[in-house]
């Protein structure tokens, strides 16, 4: 499933979202950065799992991870974002977003950022971080050119429906599937 | 088929082609095992296997006595029928006023019919006992063994309702469709987690007391002993290290209430069998998913960071709450030996404890409580669900919060004290009967104070009904049998007896 918003960031951003004890920092992600967010980029398709058989993890998607990640962070037209933890989690990346711009030949607005993984560690979740990690990802997808954001989901993923449901996002297209 | 309401004291055993040979496949001889629940000597480890065959023996008793008794409870009249005439006002055309008032006044369905004392028993037989998934016609026998329960101990009519049903929706549906003729409902056997989705989705929707005993009757029952343990040892339950052994529908919500009892969440740790349960298991994202539940006492619980097994969890810990496996190798004695000083621990497995009372003392353990009543301490359901639903069907309740939940655990272990509380009696035994009227008494008065009953009577009334209800079943078990109208137990078929 895609969903779309708006792509404009909210004005007030603000730098680190404060919860009871809770914040982070968010910034680009860097080569260094690759050994820790592989495991959180394997726990989000792990998770996809969950909702469709199509949806398997492959052996090897460990290698695979790494490297997706390195190429998006050579690739001008991705964004990654590491959200690092504060206090005891300071330093500590508990989570990230993932995004391209990819060009629309047929529709205007002529370029779409679409969000391909966001992921929070369990602990980080519900406290509106996951809404920070989207506006400033949409910011970086409108600097980026995009018109429009969308996102990729498993369709049977209800959490992430929701999530992107209360921010306006509503599905625009669908993926279906078969197996051959 | 002979009805056995006609039989007189003679063995005679109904039996059917299909029920012999089910008989000659089973391994063991039929042996006499004496009345049930006797207390026998406390049992060495070595002996694991004799009372593996006992049980085989009470299965074998128990086929032949239901082939003989041809189910365990019936409907009888609670009315006088002087004669055919009386039927105008038990039946046409009298009844018909009842049900105008009752149309009305919904609510008079409690007064004016057996609505406020009876139960159903809803099961989809998903999780029977130890057996399994064995599906609702096999869980048919322990829903009527429930029902006999239900009415021996709590005075409570229950009718056995296994279901066939395809999803967790339907099952709702399904008891939703039927409550108009219930007082409460009691979620039977159900498997976990769906038995948590099942139960909130009903008390969400029903106005009447929805339990599952798998849930809060063992919750209950443990959290009662293990106040009285806690008192015992002078510990508070906001001061302990606490580990919860096995996370499925007993253990999730004993950690539930004691978290509502003001058990510091950072001081609990659930221990499953992928180790230390905490927010950043590999299996995290997943109970999200598939149990949220457990995934929200994974977020909340095991402060310090613990992760590994049972044995780090252990290490300093002042309780184990072990609702797991029956295998008495689960907890070894070292792990007691690395808890913090008089250690208090709970084996609940049936039939087998996670640890033997004896070994878990000699290793240090303070206080030890089982699932078994021929250990000091057994941690019973039976000790909780009768009285609740006294309680909340006296009250004529709309709903069981952990409120009640609570208070009817206080009050088991109050009882306890009142009797004297010692490191052997955290709780009373079933034959310790009178604490019992006096818990569904606290329900009762919980019910009011929380502003869901519909009857608000005082505590000594509640009291007073209490009493006279759960009393009432062994006299009328005694009267039926008295007149002969429940034919007297078949002697033992002797082994010879069985075809060859
Ligand atoms: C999706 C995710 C990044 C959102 O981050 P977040 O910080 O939790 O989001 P926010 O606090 O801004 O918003 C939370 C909203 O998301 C939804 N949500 C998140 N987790 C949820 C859960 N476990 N159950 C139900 N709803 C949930 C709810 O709508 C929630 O709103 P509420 O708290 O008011 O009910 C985060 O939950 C996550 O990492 N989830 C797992 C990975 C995932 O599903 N990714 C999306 C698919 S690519």
């Amino acid at each position: 499933m895609s969903a779309t918003g708006d792509g404009s960031a909210r004005p007030g951003t603000s730098a680190s979202p404060e919860g009871p004890g809770m914040s982070i920092h968010l910034r680009p992600a860097r080569d260094a950065d690759v050994p820790v967010l592989v495991p959180l980029l394997l726990r989000l398709k792990r998770l996809n799992e969950e909702f469709d058989p199509l949806l398997k993890v492959r052996d090897d998607a460990d290698e695979q991870a790494r490297q997706v990640l390195h190429a998006n962070l050579a690739d001008p037209k991705a964004i990654v974002l590491a959200a690092e933890g504060v206090g005891a989690d300071k330093d500590r990346v508990v989570g990230f977003v993932r995004a391209v711009v990819r060009e629309r030949p047929f529709y205007v607005p002529e370029h779409e950022g679409v969000i391909l993984d966001i992921y929070l560690l369990p602990l980080y979740r519900r406290r509106g971080v996951g809404e920070y990690l989207l506006r400033e990802i949409s910011a970086a997808l409108k600097a980026k050119g995009a018109g429009v954001v969308t996102a990729e989901f498993p369709a049977q993923n209800e959490i992430a429906s929701r999530f992107y449901a209360k921010r306006g996002f509503r599905p625009i297209t669908a993926i279906h599937a078969r197996s051959l | 088929m002979t009805n056995p309401a006609n039989v007189s004291g003679k063995v005679l055993i109904n039996r059917s082609p299909v029920l012999d040979a089910f008989m000659a496949e089973s391994s063991v001889a039929p042996v006499a095992t004496g009345r049930m629940g006797r207390r026998r000597s406390r049992p060495a480890p070595g002996t694991a296997q004799k009372r593996e065959e006992e049980t085989d023996a009470y299965g074998r008793r128990a086929v032949e006595l239901s082939a003989f008794y041809q189910g365990k409870i019936e409907t009888v009249p609670k009315v006088p029928v002087r004669s055919l005439d009386d039927f105008a006002l038990w039946y046409t055309p009298g009844v018909a006023e009842v049900s105008r008032a009752i149309h009305a006044h919904p609510d008079l369905s409690f007064s004016l019919t057996g609505r406020w004392n009876t139960v159903a028993i809803v099961t989809d037989g998903s999780r029977v006992l130890g057996l399994g998934d064995i599906g609702p016609r096999a869980a048919l026998p322990v829903m009527e063994g429930k029902a006999l329960l239900f009415k021996f101990l709590g005075g409570v009519d229950a009718i056995p309702i296994p279901i066939q049903v395809s999803s967790p929706d339907q099952f709702i549906a399904t008891v939703e469709a039927l409550a108009p003729a219930f007082g409460g409902i009691n979620l039977e056997d159900i498997a976990s987690p769906k038995c948590f989705g099942i139960l909130e989705g009903l008390s969400k929707r029903l106005s009447i007391p929805v339990w599952h005993d798998d849930q809060l009757g063992t919750a209950a029952a443990t959290v009662a002993g293990l106040l009285n343990a806690l008192e015992l040892t002078h510990r508070s339950v906001e001061e302990v290290r606490t580990v919860l052994l096995g996370a499925g529908a007993a253990n999730l919500v004993t950690a539930r209430l004691l978290l509502a009892l003001g058990h510091d969440p950072h001081r609990l740790t659930l221990v499953d069998q992928r180790g230390v349960l905490h927010a950043e298991r590999d299996d995290v994202d997943e109970l999200m998913v598939r149990n949220p539940w457990k995934y929200r006492l994974a977020l909340r619980t095991n402060g310090g960071g613990r992760s590994g097994d049972l044995a780090h969890a252990l290490d300093g810990a002042d309780v184990l709450l072990a609702a797991s496996t029956p295998d008495p190798d689960t907890v070894k004695p070292a792990y007691v030996r690395s808890m913090a000083p008089d250690p208090i621990v709970f084996a609940l497995a049936n039939p087998v404890p996670e640890i033997w009372p004896d070994v878990a003392r000699s290793a240090g353990a303070a206080i030890v409580a089982t699932g078994r009543s021929d250990f000091p301490n057994q941690v019973n359901n039976s000790l909780v669900f009768p009285a609740v639903f006294r309680g909340v069907l006296d009250a004529r309740a709309r709903a069981i919060p952990d409120e009640v939940v609570l208070v009817a655990a206080r009050e088991l272990a109050a009882g306890t004290k009142r009797r004297g509380l010692t490191p052997h009696h955290l709780l009373p035994t079933m034959e310790e009967s009178e604490v019992f009227p006096e818990v569904a008494a606290a329900v009762g008065d919980a019910a009011v104070r929380l502003g869901i009953a519909r009857t608000k009577l005082s505590h000594e009334e509640f009291l007073d009904r209490a009493r006279t209800l759960m009393g009432r079943s062994a006299k009328l078990v005694r009267a039926l049998a008295r007149a002969r109208l429940t034919p007297p137990m078949p002697r033992v078929a002797r082994r010879g007896g069985r075809r060859r």
